[in-house]
C-alpha cells in the first residue's frame, strides 16, 4: 500500500470580498451608520447637547425666566470664590475617602467568607446584604430618621437605657455626615459584595488547588491566591466610588440633612443642585457643573495613573 | 431574500425605527395643554398646585373643598397637583419656564417675595372687575388683607389663605405633674423660662421654639425678632437681621438652648417629641394643630395660648401659611381661577379648611356664626388664641431683590440654625448672615 502523506490541505484565504459598487456600497458603508443612529441621536440629544448647553449657560446670568445675560467668566470667579462651594469640595474629599474601604475592603472580605462558606446560610447572609439595595430611597431615609430621633428615637433611648448621652445624631456637625455615610454604605455594600461574589466565580479553582499542594494556609491562599485574583474588580470599584461617592450621598443628603446642620453634610452635587433649583442661578449652578466635570476627569486621570503605577510596580521583572 | 433586497429591508426597517423613535421623541416633548382652548365655549380646566393636597394632614379637606367647587361651578373642573412645600418656587418656576405654568398655586408667604419680583404673577386684585373683587373680599380681616398687600402696587396680588400665626402649645399633664397651674399658662417668655424650668425637673424637656423652621422659612424668626423691637427688614427695606434689637430676639432662645430648658433638635424632631408627650410647651404654628389633637387625642390635654410677649414689649408674631397666586395665561382662565379662589375664601371655604385642616378662618362673622363654625368653636377652643392675634399680625417683610428666598435660607441655615442647634453665638451668626442677605440684595 502506498504510504499516505498527512500533509494539511492548504487553506487559502477567502479572498475579501470586492468592494460593493454603486448605490449598494453606499448602503453597506451607510449600514452601521444607521444602526447607531437612535444611539447616537439619544446620546446627542441627552448627553452632548446638554453637555454644550451647559457650557455656554455657565457664562450667563439667568433665573430660566427673565432674559439671560452674558456675564463671561463672572459665574466662574464667584463660585470660587464662594466659601459655600469650597466647602462642600472639601466635604465630598471626606466622603470619597470614608466610604473607599466601605466600597472596597468589607464588601471584598464578606464576599471571601460567604465564598469560602457556600451554603443555604450563605446564601441567606448574601441575600440579607443585597436587601438595602432594594429599599426605596425615601422610606430607608425615613426610616433612619425615626431610628435617629435623639429625643424619642430607638438608638438613643437603648444608650439611655445602658446610661449612656446619646448625641443629636443628624443636628449635630460632627455626627451628621457620619450618619449619612452610614445610611449610603448600606447599598454600596451590599451591591459591592454582589459584583465581588461574581468575580469570585470567575477564579481559576486550579490555582486554589496548587497553592493547597504546595502547603498554603487558609489565610493564605485568601492573601495571596484569591485577592490578588480579584485587584482588577477592587481597582474599578474604588475608582468608581473616587468618582461617584458624592452622587451616592445625594439622595440622603437631599432627603435627610439638606446639607445641614451648618453645611457639615454638604457636598459638590447637592450644592450644585441648590445653586440651580432652590436658588435658580442657572449661571453659577452651570459654571458648578462645569468644574465638577472637570474635577472627576482629573480625578480619574489620577487614579488610572495611580493603578497603573501599581500594576507597572507588581509585573514580574525579566532575567 | 436575495442579499440587494436583505439590504433595503434592513436599511427600510432601520429608517424606520428611527423615524418611529423620533417620532415618540418629538410626541414626548410636545407637552400637554389642560383645559379648552382660549376663548372655548366647553367647560375649563385649572390646574391648582398645592402643598396641602395629597398629604395625610391637609388633602381629604383639600379634596373637599375641590368637589364642593366643582359642584357649585358644572363649568369648571380642578386639576389638583401635589407639590412638597419646600418646592413649591422651584416646581413653580422650572414648569413657568417649559411654558406650562399651573393657573392658581398655593404660595408659602416666604416664598412670595421672590416670586413677585421674578415669576409672570397676574395679581388676583386685577383679575375681576372692582365691585365683583370688594364683594369678594368684603367680611376678610381687613389687616390681614393690608399685611399681605404688594408694597409696591399697593394691591391684593396674592389672596390671603391658609394663614397661621404662631402659637404657644402646652401639655396640661405636664403642668400639673411639674407643678404649674394649666389654666394660667405663660404670657412672657420669662414665665416660659420659668415654666420650663420646673418641667425639666420632671424628667421631660421643657420648651421649643421652632424658629429654626423645617421648611426654611422665616417667619417664627421675624415674629421673635419683632416682639423685641427688631425685626428682618425695616421699613426702609434695610436688612435689620443684626440689629441689637434683634439680635436680642435670638439671643433669648439661644438662652433656652444653652441653660438646657430646650432641646438641641430640629423642629420635625421637636414636633414628633411634643407629639409623644416628651416637651412641655412648644411655640409653633397654628398649622400643626390637627395634627396635635390626632396626637393628643385619648393621651394628654393638648391646650394652647398666645405667642408670648419678650420683655415686656408686645408680642408681635408674624404669620406664616400661604396665599393663592394666579398664574393662568388666558383670561377665561384666569376668570375660572378668580371664581376658584373666591370660593376658596368664602365662608363656605373658610368653614371647610378650618374644620378639616385647623387653618384660621379669616371672616370674623363665621367664627360665632351656626350656620359655619359656631358651633366649631365652642367645642374646639384651640384656635381661639390665635383669632385674637389676627386683627394685629405683624406684616411678614421681604428681603429685597430677586434672591430673597435665597436670602431666607441663608438666614435659617447659617444663623438660626446653629444657634438653635448648637447654641452659637447669637451676634457673631446674625452679622456674618445679615453681610451675606446684604451681598445678595446687590
Amino acid at each position: 500500500m502506498a504510504g499516505v502523506t498527512l500533509e494539511p490541505t492548504p487553506v487559502s484565504p477567502t479572498p475579501p470580498a470586492p468592494p460593493a459598487q454603486g448605490g449598494c456600497g453606499v448602503r453597506a458603508r451607510s449600514g452601521p451608520w444607521v444602526y447607531s443612529a437612535p444611539a447616537i441621536l439619544s446620546l446627542a440629544t441627552w448627553v452632548y447637547v446638554p453637555m454644550v448647553a451647559t457650557g455656554v449657560a455657565s457664562l450667563l446670568d439667568w433665573d430660566l425666566i427673565t432674559p439671560a445675560r452674558y456675564v463671561g467668566v463672572a459665574n466662574y470667579r464667584r463660585l470660587l470664590a464662594d466659601h459655600d462651594f469650597h466647602r462642600a469640595i472639601w466635604q465630598t474629599g471626606w466622603y470619597v475617602l470614608m466610604m473607599l474601604p466601605l466600597a472596597t475592603v468589607v464588601p471584598l472580605a464578606l464576599a471571601i467568607t460567604l465564598w469560602l462558606r457556600p451554603g443555604r446560610v450563605s446564601s441567606l447572609y448574601r441575600a440579607l446584604l443585597f436587601l438595602p439595595v432594594v429599599l426605596a430611597p425615601a422610606a430607608n431615609a425615613v426610616s433612619w430618621q425615626f431610628v435617629l430621633n435623639p429625643l424619642q428615637g430607638i438608638t438613643n433611648t437603648v444608650l439611655a437605657d445602658l446610661g449612656l448621652p446619646g448625641p443629636g445624631w443628624l443636628n449635630d456637625p460632627s455626627w451628621a455626615p457620619v450618619v449619612i455615610v452610614a445610611m449610603t454604605t448600606g447599598k454600596i455594600i451590599g451591591l459591592n459584595t454582589l459584583l465581588f461574589s461574581a468575580s469570585l466565580s470567575a477564579i481559576d479553582q486550579s490555582t486554589i488547588e496548587a497553592a493547597r499542594v504546595d502547603g498554603a494556609t487558609s489565610w493564605e491562599i485568601v492573601r495571596h491566591v484569591i485577592a490578588a485574583q480579584l485587584i482588577r474588580p477592587v481597582a474599578l470599584l474604588g475608582l468608581l466610588c473616587v468618582l461617584l461617592a458624592g452622587q451616592w450621598v445625594f439622595t440622603n443628603v437631599a432627603l435627610v440633612t439638606q446639607g445641614g446642620p451648618n453645611g457639615a453634610t454638604d457636598n459638590v452635587y447637592y450644592r450644585l443642585y441648590t445653586y440651580a433649583f432652590t436658588f435658580f442661578d442657572t449661571g453659577t449652578a452651570a459654571a458648578a457643573a462645569v468644574v465638577i466635570t472637570v474635577g472627576v476627569a482629573a480625578g480619574y486621570v489620577l487614579v488610572r495613573l495611580a493603578i497603573g503605577r501599581v500594576r507597572h510596580a507588581d509585573a514580574p521583572t525579566a532575567g | 431574500m436575495m442579499g440587494a433586497e436583505r439590504g433595503r429591508f434592513r436599511f427600510g426597517l432601520a429608517a424606520t425605527v428611527v423615524a418611529v423613535a423620533l417620532g415618540l421623541t418629538v410626541s414626548a416633548c410636545g407637552g400637554s395643554s389642560s383645559g379648552t382652548a382660549a376663548g372655548g365655549s366647553g367647560p375649563v380646566t385649572i390646574r391648582f398646585m398645592s402643598y396641602n393636597y395629597g398629604t395625610p394632614c391637609c388633602g381629604a379637606g383639600t379634596q373637599q373643598l375641590i368637589d364642593e367647587f366643582e359642584k357649585a361651578n358644572p363649568d369648571i373642573r380642578i386639576r389638583p397637583e401635589a407639590v412638597a412645600a419646600a418646592d413649591v418656587l422651584t416646581k413653580l418656576r422650572t414648569e413657568i419656564a417649559a411654558g406650562s405654568s399651573p393657573d392658581v398655586v398655593q404660595l408659602g408667604w416666604s416664598k412670595a417675595g421672590e416670586a413677585r419680583a421674578t415669576l409672570p404673577l397676574v395679581p388676583v386684585q386685577d383679575i375681576p372687575t372692582t365691585t365683583e373683587w370688594q364683594t369678594g373680599i368684603d367680611g376678610i380681616y381687613p389687616n390681614i388683607l393690608k399685611a399681605v398687600r404688594n408694597g409696591t402696587t399697593g394691591k391684593v396680588d396674592i389672596m390671603p389663605f391658609s394663614v397661621s400665626v404662631p402659637i404657644l402649645y402646652y401639655n396640661a399633664d405636664i403642668f400639673r405633674a411639674a407643678g404649674l397651674d394649666p389654666d394660667r399658662p405663660p404670657t412672657t417668655l420669662a414665665e416660659v423660662k420659668t415654666a420650663a424650668s420646673a418641667i425639666t425637673r420632671t424628667g421631660k424637656q421643657g420648651v421649643y421654639v421652632a424658629v429654626a423652621d423645617s421648611g426654611k422659612s422665616d417667619y417664627l424668626t421675624q415674629s421673635v425678632m419683632n416682639s423685641t423691637g427688631g425685626g428682618a427688614v425695616n421699613a426702609s427695606g434695610a436688612v435689620t437681621v443684626d440689629s441689637p434689637r434683634s439680635i436680642a430676639g435670638l439671643n433669648a432662645i439661644r438662652d433656652l438652648v444653652v441653660s438646657g430648658l430646650q432641646p438641641k433638635v430640629s423642629a420635625t424632631d421637636a414636633q414628633a417629641a411634643f407629639a409623644g408627650g416628651k416637651i412641655g410647651m412648644m411655640v409653633y404654628t397654628t398649622a400643626a394643630m390637627s395634627a396635635f389633637e390626632k396626637s393628643a387625642k385619648g393621651t394628654f390635654d393638648l391646650r394652647t395660648t398666645a405667642f408670648p410677649s419678650f420683655d415686656g414689649s408686645k408680642a408681635r408674631p408674624t404669620y406664616s401659611g400661604a396665599g393663592l397666586a394666579v398664574f393662568g395665561k388666558d383670561r377665561r382662565r384666569q376668570q375660572a381661577a378668580w371664581k376658584f379662589i373666591r370660593f376658596l375664601t368664602s365662608p363656605q371655604g373658610f368653614t371647610i379648611l378650618t374644620k378639616t385642616i385647623g387653618y384660621l378662618p379669616l371672616r370674623p362673622a363665621i367664627v360665632s356664626d351656626p350656620a359655619y363654625l359656631g358651633t366649631y368653636f365652642q367645642q374646639n377652643r384651640h384656635l381661639l388664641p390665635s383669632l385674637s392675634q389676627l386683627n394685629d399680625v405683624t406684616p411678614y417683610t421681604y428681603f429685597p431683590g430677586n434672591h430673597a428666598n435665597q436670602a431666607v435660607v441663608a438666614l435659617q441655615d447659617e444663623a438660626v440654625t446653629p444657634i438653635v442647634l448648637q447654641g452659637a453665638d447669637a451676634a457673631s451668626a446674625l452679622r456674618a448672615t445679615a453681610t451675606k442677605i446684604r451681598s445678595l440684595a446687590r
